[in-house]
Formats: C-alpha cells, structure tokens, sequence
C-alpha cells in the first residue's frame, strides 16, 4: 500500500513530506489537567495495535498543518483523514 | 590501445567487453578463491548471479566482474587467496575438510578461554572474500527521490515492455536494470526485440531508464532503494512491477565448483556476446525443455561436443551431430584447478569422459528474492516475465510484461524443485557442501530456517540465487512437513550493496545560511554545526572577543534564533496556556524569559515571549529548536481549538546582538529613536530605526550586559552589520562568536538547553522553579510535575567554583570520595574572577547533594571545587540592567 497522505490542504503527497507524532492519545491531546491518572496514561502509555490506529502527521515539506488519520499499522491504509 | 591493470598486468578490452569476459580472454582461469576452503572458482553462471568471479575493482571489494563494464584503465586484482588467487598454498584445506566441518568452530575452538581470541583472528584472515578497504576514499553518491507512478525492476524483454504499457496508460515509470539494458544477452532475435523496446523507452517522455543501478530491496511505502552508479536513487511510487528474470539452474555433483564448469547461459554469453573460447571438448547436460533452447544459444561454440545428457522425453530433439547419453547423469567433474573429465551415470553405468568444459542447461529458477521480500511485508508487487514463469518464450515474456503494465494482477507460478543435491558444493558463496548439509540435519537443524542459520547456505553475497531450491529440496526429501522445507525469508539487500550506497547523501547534509554567512568567512571566522545551521564560533582570540563584550562593546549574529510571531484572537490564552510562566500579565512591549516544558514537565527549550502591545505576541526560541517548534505550537493551537496566527520568520528576519558596555552609545550613532533606559529598559522592547533598517530591538540578557537584539528584515541584515562594525570601530568593537558567548553566559549561570540539560530535566532538577508558575490553572506540562512532585530529583543542577587558574574540562567527572557523584556539562575558565566556573549534575547521596567535589577530566589534573552561587558574574545585574 503506497504511503501517500492526502492532506487536506495539499492533496495527495508521499509520506516522506511529513513528520508522523505517533499515536494520538484516546481522548486526543489535553483532557482534564486535574486528572493526573489520565495525563499519565496519555503521556507515557502506548497501545502499539497492530491494526489501525488515529495518528498525527505534520505536512513539514507542505503547508505545515497537521492533519490526523486512521492508519492500518499493518498495511498502512490510510483513511479518515481531516 | 585499451586496457585494463589485471593485477599489474596490461590486458587489452575490445568494446563492450565485461571485466570478466576481458580477463578471460588473457587466459585467466581462476577467477577467485573461495570463502573457505580456497577452492578455485571461475567465471560461472556469467550472468551476476553467482560469486565466483568476484574480484577488487578499483578498491571496491566483491564487484560481480562478469556485469561490470571493463573501463580502461581499471585497477582489478582477485580478492582471496595467498600468495596469489592463481597458487594459493590455503588450497590445502580443501584436504583438512574432514577437520573443519560446518560450525567447526563452535565445536572445538571454545575452550579453553581464550583459544577462540587466538583462533578468531587466524579464521578471518583465512575466510572470507576479500578486505573491506579502510583506507579507500569513498566516493559521494548522492540521493535523489522519485516518486513515479510505477517502478519497474529489471530492463529485459518484460520489464520493457511493462514500463512501456504502463506509460501507454498514461504513468510515469521508473525502470531499473543491473546491467546495461540488453547487455546479458547473447546476439538474437530476443537481443533485437529488447533493442527496440529499449529504444522507445529512451524516447518517453513518461519512462525514466536508470542503467547500471541495482534494486536493493522493497520496503514499505513502497520503497525502492536503487544503487546507481553516481546516485542512491529513493523510488517512492504507487505500484512496484518486478521483472528481474530468471537465473540458470545451479548444478550440484561432486566437483561441480571446477573453473570450466559453465552454466548454459554464461557459456551462450562468452561465447556469443563476448567471443571467448571455452575449450577444446565439452559435456552438456540438459534436464529441461528450456535447457534445451539454452543449448541451441551456445551452440555457437566452436567446442566440439563430446556427451550430450538428456532425458529420454527431450532425446529426439537434441540436434544432430553430438553423441547423446540418454538418461545420463552428471557424478562428478574431475580435476584440481580446472576440470580434466567427467564422471557419467549412464544406461552403461559409471562412465569416464575425457573434457575440459562441462555446461549445464538444468532449466531456471526466478530470481525472486524481491518478491519474497515485498510478501514478507505490506506491500503487493505485480511480476511479469521469467520471475513469473520462468523459462517462457520472449513473446510470452513480454506479453506478460504489458499486461502487469497495464495494471492486470500477476500470476506467479511456483517453480520446481530441483533435484535433492547429493554431493558437492550446495552454496558457492559460503562453501557449504550437500555433506555440511547432512551433517547438520543429523545434529538436529532439520528445516530450511535452522540449516541456513546453523550452516549460512544461502546467507552469502548471491543471497541463495544458486542454492535456495536446492536446500528446500534437500529438507524436502527428508521431511514430510511442507513447513520445514518452506522458502526462507528474504531480506535485502537481494543484490550486493556498497556502504557509500548506504550512506548516500551523507555528505551533502542540509545546511543553513544566515544572511551574514559570507561576512563571517570574510572575517576568518571557524564556523560550526548549531543544528542545521553554520554559525562563527570564533573569529580569532576568544579572550579579545570576550572583553569586547565585556568592556567596550561586541555584535553577534544570532540570527538562527527561532523567531515567531503569534497573534490572533486567543493568543494570550493560548500562550498563557503553552508556557510555565505568566504571559497575561506582560505589559505592553515587554518580554519575560520563557522555558517549554513537554507534557512529562520536562524542559525542551527556552527563549523569550513579548507583548508588541495590541499587535500579538513576538517569541524566541533556541537555533536548534527553531524549525520543530512550528509543529509544537500549531499542534496545540489546533487541539485546543485555539483562533491564533502563527507565523515562522526565522528565515526572514535575522537578529544581531548588540553587547557591552558601549552598546547604547553605538546605537545612538546610528539612531534617532531615544535607546535610553526609560525608553527601553532592562527586558523591555521597542521598534527602532537603526542605520535606516527598520528593527525590533530587544533589551536581554544573556551575555550578562547591557545588550539590545536588534531583530530586522534579512535582506537588510548585511547592510546593518557593516554600519554597526564602521560606527563601533572608534569604541573598539568586535564581532564575538558562540565560544565567547558560551564562556560569558556561563559567568552569568545560564544554561543551553541541550548541553546543560538532558531528556529528563524538570525545573526542578535545573533549579528553575521561579519560571514555573505552579498557581496557574493549566499549562503544558503541569500535570506532569505534579506527579513529579511526589518524587525527589535523584540529581540536579548545580553551579560551582574552581578556585586557581585552571577549569576542568566539559563533561568532567565529579568525585566525593571515593565516589562518582556527577559530571559538569560547562566549565570554563572565568578572566573576570580570575577562577573556574562550571555547571553539573550532582546525584543525591545519604549525606544530601555533594557540595564539595574533585573534578577528573582525563587530563590528569584533579581540581577542587565546591557550589556556589549564581550568577557568578555581576550577582547584582547592576551591568545588565544599565
């Protein structure tokens, strides 16, 4: 599956254009800064599904805005992209 | 006349020569000795498949001479063997084989202790093939990306024509071939036909033809890494076609590695192609249909044929004229350092044949690592041609190519096993024998994964091209799970790779400029690597630059500073929220010292935030945080849904520090804007006009003092520097570098974020809780030292002082007593204390953080030292603040 990231801004782009953060946290970035049991879930613990999994990637070689995806970690399809 | 240096000796090359066939014609037989036991090993499968006719071309080691272009004046010399390839007294092992069975080594050299340090090193001067040149200049590939529609590896009859179906359709194609394109082919109808498609290739505005350039492997992506001649080229494109064809059968018998046994395609070359003589009488054995046209193509050979081995189905159709055994069956080549006869299992029994050449049409096997490869992850590939089906007829081939061109879905056959291997070398390249082979099945390595580990069959430079079907046939007979005698996993490089292909574009790392760049080179400034930027590190004596700043007056590029802008509705609650410290409460056309802490509380960078009043916010962060700091802030603007303009002009503006005592009446030369202290205090901003260049000049405090950044247009930056060094000269100005800056921040105890700092480093640890503002309701990385509130640091910053005129070196280590408590991350010598000054980690011992510690460098000297306070320099800021 040929990695190529339709990004939103700058249509369909080979993934080398872009920086990937990881895993995006369930719940997203932020969350209630009181509940310091679910900062550290979000901070330190990943899932590492073998299957597919929401993602941030920054279009570094583009338009410089982030996008998040569903990608397959196993095929890297990539879907639901905004 | 041309020639190529064949280890000293001039050998003449005629056009379109390979190494090989070049070296050949000289007379030469053995080619290379082999990896274990010094066999002698000639050219062979003439096609680049196998490692026989390895040798060291121009320094580069293992070069696969029988598909590489001789070149006048090329330096070739065989790789192995001592004293020479030709008589290599290592030949005697072959002798001691009953001594040095597979994974000897394991078995008898580990102990006593110490016997393998002796013995290793003997193994590798003896093994192996060939030196790995140290000392050899590399050269500088370079790397370039391309990101076609479609890839097609292999330029033969399918590739071709797949690359040229797919442009029909409208794709761009990459195209790569090993070779030249047609130059594995003898003279023919098949070598016209890839002449023209070569020929329309060249000619499509949508195929680009990369030559001489190996496929290195499939990763996902997909990528394509294709070793060329002057390039690593990265191919990124949508659909991979492979069409690496099909290599000869490799035929295993006792003695089969003898210099003078050919396989048919390589005879077919030398003969055809190259115009070599084999010899003077020949044994052919066929075992296939496709043998049998691979007969026909080396017929060419004036060697008179003296058996021909057939099976009976194929025996009417072997042309007239040679004597046929049919049925016949290869036992063994005879002779030492060439074959001299051969050995017959016929409907006569055991038969001797008096010859000199033994070719083998034994059928093909598809050259099929890269697919095995692309299968063993995500990525589909399409095939075409003989990797497909081997042994098709070209129109087959490239009837089959056009269609994986135009996108219809492979169809790959499994190809047939060979023969069990009885006897002889199974694997060339590693020297494993079908008794190595048998010999570790009855040790218990019973399946294809545990012999290839146990034995390396199929881990050498051919990557099983010659033995892969012959050592799952092998299991196969033994085993009746289809498991054990599975294909092994392929990994690349499938083809050999040199490391500067590796390493491709190493030397051509993205460097930045600033504007003033060219000013610095002329000034003799030594230049250094600050992230991805060039920047002065000093521009003559450190310690002239050092007193300009501290008793005249100094500039500074600092134009690598990352430098945003920030405004837009929520900009205050956004920034409030990002940083540790209070923005809200910054009055206009102020600015405060900032750290960035990531979500774990950690520090990752620092810089200054300021109020340009209504206009937003202006923020500085750290030369090697610049470019990623983008990301950082639009990643939170966004997942807070904040409604904020960022906007990066790092690259548009530069900045230049203005330092020193003098520096306000420097400025006053060049301004008409009031530079006074009621105008622009201590860590107060303003926009001035200085020698006409618009700047937004910034009151800090880094160097320890007074000093203004004057932040302004790049275009404008040289224009603004010369006017600043011509207005100074009469105060004795100099320009400093990051040497001078990082000895007068230390005097003031501040830190670099990456050099004073580690991964891990909370405020606390640094002794910066007075820029982390706990009170606020949220911000990036609270909750984070919340937690770490309820753990101590285990270690943290200190400053000390090393009274005596020396400094200890940075990363000096800390001893209390007997005991390692820490390191220092910056020490220098103080000219204004007259002592030494340094910052370090101390770990936490029972008796609390050490403050008394000796510093050992490495230098011998061990120096006293004990915290004190900071900053070291002007305690009370009256300098900087003047």
């Amino acid at each position: 599956m040929a990695l190529i990231i339709a990004c939103p801004q700058c249509g369909p782009r080979p993934y080398t254009e872009f920086w990937c953060s990881g895993e995006l946290p369930e719940g997203g970035h932020g969350g209630d800064p009181g509940d310091l049991e679910a900062d550290y879930a979000r901070v330190w613990l990943r899932r590492n599904v073998a299957g597919e999994q929401r993602e941030r990637w920054f279009h570094h070689a583009g338009c410089r805005r982030w996008c998040s995806l569903t990608r397959n970690t196993i095929t890297n399809a990539i879907h639901d992209i905004d | 006349m041309t020639s190529i240096d064949f280890e000293g000796r001039e050998i003449p090359i005629e056009p379109g020569d390979t190494i090989a066939a070049a070296v050949y014609r000289s007379g030469v037989r053995i080619f290379s000795r082999s990896f274990k036991y010094h066999r002698a090993r000639g050219v062979y499968c003439g096609t680049g498949d196998c490692p026989n006719c390895s040798m060291t071309v121009d320094g580069d080691p293992a070069v696969r001479t029988c598909v590489t272009p001789a070149v006048a004046g090329q330096k070739v010399e065989r790789s192995t063997g001592w004293p020479s390839a030709g008589f290599d007294v290592f030949g005697t092992l072959w002798w001691l084989r009953a001594f040095l069975p597979v994974g000897f080594y394991y078995k008898s050299l580990h102990q006593p202790a110490g016997l393998w340090s002796v013995a290793e090193g003997y193994i590798r001067k003896l093994a192996g093939l060939g030196d790995v040149p140290i000392g050899h200049p590399p050269g500088n590939p370079e790397r370039r990306y391309h990101h076609p529609d479609v890839c097609v590896i292999g330029g033969g009859i399918a590739g071709l024509a797949a690359a040229l179906a797919a442009a029909a359709g409208g794709a761009q194609v990459v195209v790569c071939d090993e070779g030249g394109v047609g130059a594995k082919l003898p003279p023919g109808p098949l070598a016209s036909r890839v002449a023209a498609l070569r020929d329309l290739v060249r000619v499509s505005p949508r195929v680009l033809l990369i030559e001489h350039a190996t496929a290195v492997g499939i990763y996902e992506g997909p990528l394509v890494p294709i070793a060329g001649p002057d390039a690593l080229h990265l191919v990124l494109p949508k659909k991979v076609i492979v069409a690496t064809g099909a290599s000869e059968r490799h035929g295993v018998f006792k003695g089969n590695d003898l210099p003078g046994v050919w396989l048919a395609r390589g005879a077919a070359l030398a003969v055809g192609r190259d115009r070599l003589t084999l010899g003077r009488s020949a044994v052919v054995a066929i075992d296939t249909e496709a043998g049998l046209e691979s007969l026909e193509a080396s017929r060419g050979a004036d060697v008179p044929v003296a058996a021909v081995l057939v099976p009976a189905a194929l025996a009417p159709r072997v042309p007239g004229g040679a004597p046929v055994i049919v049925g016949g069956r290869l036992v063994e080549a005879l002779g030492r350092r060439r074959v001299r006869g051969a050995v017959i299992d016929g409907p006569a029994g055991h038969q001797r044949i008096a010859c000199d050449t033994i070719v083998l049409a034994l059928g093909f096997v598809p050259r099929d690592n890269l697919v095995r490869q692309a299968n063993a992850g995500p990525v589909e590939v399409s095939v075409a041609g003989d990797v497909a089906k081997p042994g098709e007829s070209f129109a087959a081939a490239e009837a089959s190519g056009r269609s994986a061109g135009e996108g219809n879905p492979p169809a790959m056959e499994p190809a047939p096993l060979p023969a069990a291997p009885r006897n002889g070398f199974v694997c060339l390249c590693e020297d494993v024998t079908a008794a190595d082979l048998d010999l570790a099945w009855h040790e218990g390595y019973q399946g294809t994964e545990l012999l290839k580990r146990y034995s390396t069959v199929t881990m050498g430079p051919c990557q099983g091209a010659m033995c892969h079907g012959h050592l799952r046939s092998f299991v196969a007979e033994r085993s009746p799970v289809p498991m054990l005698s599975g294909a092994t996993t392929s990994r690349p490089p499938a083809r050999p790779v040199r490391l500067e292909d590796v390493a491709a574009g190493a030397r051509y790392p993205l460097e930045w400029h600033t504007a003033l760049h060219d000013r610095h080179l002329e000034m003799g400034a030594v230049m250094e690597w600050a992230g991805i930027w060039k920047r002065a590190e000093r521009y003559g004596d450190v310690l002239e630059e050092y007193r300009a700043v501290r008793e005249r007056v100094s500039i500074m590029d600092v134009s690598t500073l990352g430098k945003y802008q920030i405004a837009g509705r929520d900009a205050t609650a956004f920034l409030e929220r990002l940083y540790p410290c209070r923005v809200a409460d910054l009055k206009p056309w102020r600015s405060r010292y900032a750290l960035l802490l990531n979500e774990a509380g950690y520090v990752f960078d620092d810089g200054l935030v300021g109020s340009l009043g209504g206009e937003g916010y202006y923020c500085t962060f750290t030369s090697s945080g610049a470019d990623a700091m983008e990301s950082w802030l639009r990643d939170w603007a966004e997942s807070w849904g904040h409604s904020v303009r960022i906007v990066n002009q790092t690259s548009t503006l530069s900045a230049i520090n203005v330092a020193g005592p003098r520096a306000r009446d420097l400025l006053a030369k060049l301004t008409r804007d009031p530079v006074n202290a009621r105008s622009i205090p201590y860590s107060g901003m303003s926009r001035i006009t200085v020698a006409d260049v618009p700047c937004l000049a910034l009151r800090v405090g880094f160097v320890g003092e007074l000093s203004f950044e004057l932040h302004h247009p790049r275009l404008e930056s040289v224009r603004l520097w010369d006017a600043l060094l011509t207005a100074g000269a009469e105060l004795g100005i100099k320009p400093h570098g990051l040497e001078a800056l990082r000895l007068l921040r230390l005097e003031k105890g501040h830190i670099i974020v990456g050099q004073d700092t580690d991964f891990d480093s909370s405020p606390a640890k640094l002794g910066l809780e007075w820029a982390v503002k706990m009170d606020k309701p949220d911000f990036v990385g609270r909750p984070g030292l919340l937690r770490l509130a309820s753990i101590p640091p285990n270690r943290v910053l200190r400053a000390f002082t090393f009274p005596g005129k020396e400094a200890p070196l940075d990363g000096a280590q800390l001893l209390a007593g007997d005991e390692r408590v820490g390191f220092l991350t910056s020490s220098r010598f103080s000219p204004a204390l007259g002592h030494g000054v340094a910052l370090g980690f101390v770990y936490r011992t029972p008796n609390g953080f050490p403050t008394n510690v000796l510093a050992v460098d490495g230098t011998g000297r061990l120096l006293m030292g004990s915290v004190a306070p900071t900053p070291f320099y002007d305690r009370e800021g009256v300098r900087l603040r003047a």
